[in-house]
């Protein structure tokens, strides 16, 4: 049969059908029902990459799940999110925001107090057993801990030390004895080592979280804080902030370091090009390199201090944890407990395989470090230098609010690269967060 | 069964005699029916989440869902907050040399192109590449000339014997060096839209002016420009616009709003207060200002040029 469709017939089917189709988008949902899989956002797993520690990293995400759900727990979708370390991605803020977070997800140190202050984080005390609590290192749990209660069981611990180019100083007529152990030693070595194209000393210079995730090393060396854990005052404007302002401050002006990061940021390939002979950096790096560049010849620092200083250094590193607001917190909860923080020999041997053979990183848990010993990654002997020098002096990267993030970020911008003074930076950045602490309503800072 | 669209549909019956009023009536449900789609989209996609961010301006939104009545606090804020400010004064600065630099660029590009030169197709393409490039890329291009020691311009410079120029990691330079390249990625687009605009003139008004001895200056000055009136009003406008509210994911990777925050343009601020901050009511009623502010720019624009219109349209 052959039914003649004239043109405004034909428009009227278009209008209907464009409304079907918006009814019908507006109808989908997300998969809400109680069988669906919880979603796990994180930065691992399903990849495609074929680097054998992306490899690796994957299949430990993807073999976590599996064995959860044949030991018959709920099934969970491991969800890659590109760019999810970069700290301008918006993909987790908006999800949250329009309701739609994840049941369980990856964070950073200088995220986590967001999410707890806006009531997302599900308390994972209960899921965990006192042997386990003390199994964790102090101070990664420290940051991740609140009134007593555990909101986010950390993976791994990331310090952060000194790179350097072995190459880089013979060309200068150095050894690894001339490495500095002092502040002013670092400068000047900085200066020494810098030529046309290679930057002396890196430190980092991109106003963002992890700026001033290594600045407060330098800060903490001196005894300065950001904000007073005891009084929960700014204790922003005190001699120890100053000082560590002002070897931001020299670090440019004299010359030593950069004012951007060589090579756009790549380590490996700055050291690997003669772009850079010594750089602020994590842990991280030593996979990197292994991966990257096995046979470039580089060493591990811990930092300098300034006089009367004391060795300390910050430690990154991602945590598990779960939506409160998500569609199964206990299931999402008692996954994150029996994947990493049970003292069953599965949990421990999924710590070995993720810091001792997938990631190459330090423990959170001295089991897992004992555990690994110096097998797998650790045969590394840098590695094995950071967990056994740089680590004893690692203070858990602080958690603060944006506001008080934002105000020590101005600081060290302004002395690193406006040439600001110190004092005068240190004083506004200290007011600007007394006068954010006076109406702050939230979990203890620390 | 088969549906086929007559293409005699029109032809069916024999077409009485319509009236005027009839035939106006047919157009208006035609018009209706034609711009129903589009106001659907405009309405679902721009209006409603604009009056929705207007609103959202008036209340204190923390990103989880937590929300409460503010009044006018978020809006009393913006006026006492020192950042806020610093970065209506960065905009500012940037929107007063780019959109001059864009609108004398545009045609002088335009200009050149008009000519009958060898290769102009090809001159005209490469021109405009740049604005079909992801911003990123863009960024990413320039990053690579302009690194600090190892950038192509830092080399070309030390081998002059200027040594230590850092065009993004100096807060002297660096709003300057994020001009220029949006400038080079938005030059070709304007000088497309000045184009279409010169090749609307009349070649005949060119000849009466030469045979009456006008000098070059002279053919531009009182025939071109008067001519590309509609086309001027049209790129202050749309470059007013894209140069305050564009431009972030160069921001984001050029130089992250630095250094020492001299890149960190408003559409940047706003940014941060609703992604890094999860101050979303402080964010919405930035931008519902910054709107306003674009619309009464817009209206003032056409105020003044009545639309771009020429002196003897109605």
């Amino acid at each position: 049969m052959t039914t003649s469709l004239s043109r405004r017939d034909a428009l009227r089917v278009g209008v209907l059908g464009t409304a079907a189709a918006g009814l019908g988008l507006a109808g989908c949902s997300s998969g809400s029902s109680a069988s669906s899989p919880l979603q796990f956002w994180q930065q691992y797993a399903p990849a495609t990459q074929t680097e054998p520690n992306l490899v690796a990293q994957n299949d430990w995400f993807l073999d976590a799940v599996a064995r959860w759900q044949q030991a018959g727990g709920r099934p969970i979708e491991p969800v890659f999110i590109p760019a999810y370390t970069d700290p301008t991605n918006t993909r987790l803020a908006t999800a949250f925001a329009s309701n739609a977070g994840p049941d369980l997800f990856l964070i950073s140190p200088g995220d986590f107090l967001r999410y707890y202050n806006g009531g997302v984080l599900e308390d994972l005390t209960p899921y965990l057993d006192d042997d386990v609590v003390e199994d964790y290192y102090p101070e990664a749990l420290a940051t991740r801990t609140i009134d007593g209660r555990i909101y986010g069981l950390p993976m791994e611990q990331e310090p952060l030390a000194i790179f350097y180019d072995v190459a880089a100083l013979e060309d200068a007529g150095l050894s690894e004895a001339d490495l500095p152990s002092t502040w002013e030693d670092m400068l000047e070595l900085g200066r020494r080592l810098t030529t046309g194209q290679r930057a002396g000393l890196v430190l980092d210079t991109t106003p963002s979280y992890y700026q001033n995730f290594t600045f407060y090393p330098w800060m903490w060396q001196g005894g300065g804080e950001v904000v007073d854990p005891g009084t929960q005052r700014s204790g922003f404007a005190s001699d120890a902030v100053v000082q560590a302002l002002q070897l931001y401050s020299d670090s440019v002006s004299t010359g030593a370091a950069p004012r951007t990061l060589p090579a756009a940021g790549d380590v490996v390939g700055a050291f690997r090009n003669g772009f850079a002979a010594m750089w602020q950096t994590g842990v991280w790096q030593v996979e990197a390199f292994a991966q990257n560049a096995p046979d470039h010849e580089y060493g591990v620092l811990t930092l300098p201090t300034p006089p009367g200083g004391e060795a300390v250094t910050s430690l990154g590193g991602w945590a598990f944890v779960v939506n409160s607001k998500g569609r199964d917190p206990e299931a999402a909860a008692q996954f994150t407990a029996a994947t990493i923080g049970s003292m069953s020999q599965e949990s421990i041997d999924a710590g070995v395989q993720w810091n001792g053979v997938g990631k190459g990183n330090i423990p959170a848990r001295r089991s897992v470090t004992e555990a690994i010993g110096d097998t797998g990654a650790f045969e590394n002997p840098w590695l094995q230098y950071f967990r056994d020098e740089v680590l004893p002096g690692g203070r858990g990267e602080p958690r603060y609010p944006p506001p008080v993030l934002k105000a020590v970020s101005n600081a060290i911008q302004a002395v690193q690269l406006a040439g600001a003074d110190p004092v005068e930076q240190a004083e506004t950045a200290h007011r600007a967060i007394e006068s954010y602490l006076v109406t702050y309503e939230g979990a203890e800072l620390r | 069964m088969t549906l086929a669209l007559s293409r005699t549909a029109g032809r069916r019956a024999p077409a009485a005699p319509a009236t005027k009023a009839q035939a106006l009536r047919s157009q208006r449900r035609a018009a209706f029916w034609f711009l129903l789609p589009d106001t659907l989209g405009l309405l679902v996609f721009v209006a409603i989440p604009m009056l929705l961010s207007v609103l959202l301006g008036f209340f204190a939104v923390d990103g989880f869902g937590n929300i409460s009545f503010a009044g006018v606090d978020n809006y009393v804020r913006m006026g006492s907050d020192p950042q806020f400010w610093r970065s209506v004064q960065i905009t500012l600065t940037y929107l007063v040399v780019l959109v001059p630099l864009l609108y004398v660029v545009g045609l002088a590009l335009a200009l050149l192109v008009q000519q009958r030169i060898p290769l102009v197709g090809l001159i005209r393409s490469m021109l405009f590449v740049p604005y079909v490039i992801s911003l990123v890329v863009v960024a990413l291009v320039w990053e690579f000339i302009l690194g600090e020691r190892t950038g192509v311009l830092a080399q070309l410079l030390a081998a002059l014997g200027i040594e230590g120029v850092s065009f993004l990691g100096d807060p002297t330079l660096a709003l300057g060096t994020v001009i220029v390249v949006t400038l080079w990625f938005q030059m070709g687009y304007y000088m497309i839209i000045f184009l279409a605009g010169l090749q609307d003139i009349p070649g005949e008004y060119y000849e009466a002016a030469r045979i009456d001895g006008a000098s070059a200056w002279q053919r531009l000055l009182l025939i071109t420009m008067p001519l590309l009136r509609p086309t001027s009003f049209f790129v202050i406008v749309t470059a007013t616009v894209s140069v305050i509210t564009g431009g972030l994911d160069l921001i984001f990777v050029l130089t992250g709003g630095g250094p020492a925050g001299s890149t960190s343009l408003l559409i940047y601020f706003v940014y941060e207060q609703a992604f890094l901050f999860g101050d979303l009511g402080y964010a919405a009623a930035i931008g519902s200002v910054l709107t306003l502010v674009l619309l009464a720019w817009t209206g003032l624009m056409f105020a003044v040029t009545r639309g771009g219109r020429f002196d003897h349209d109605s």
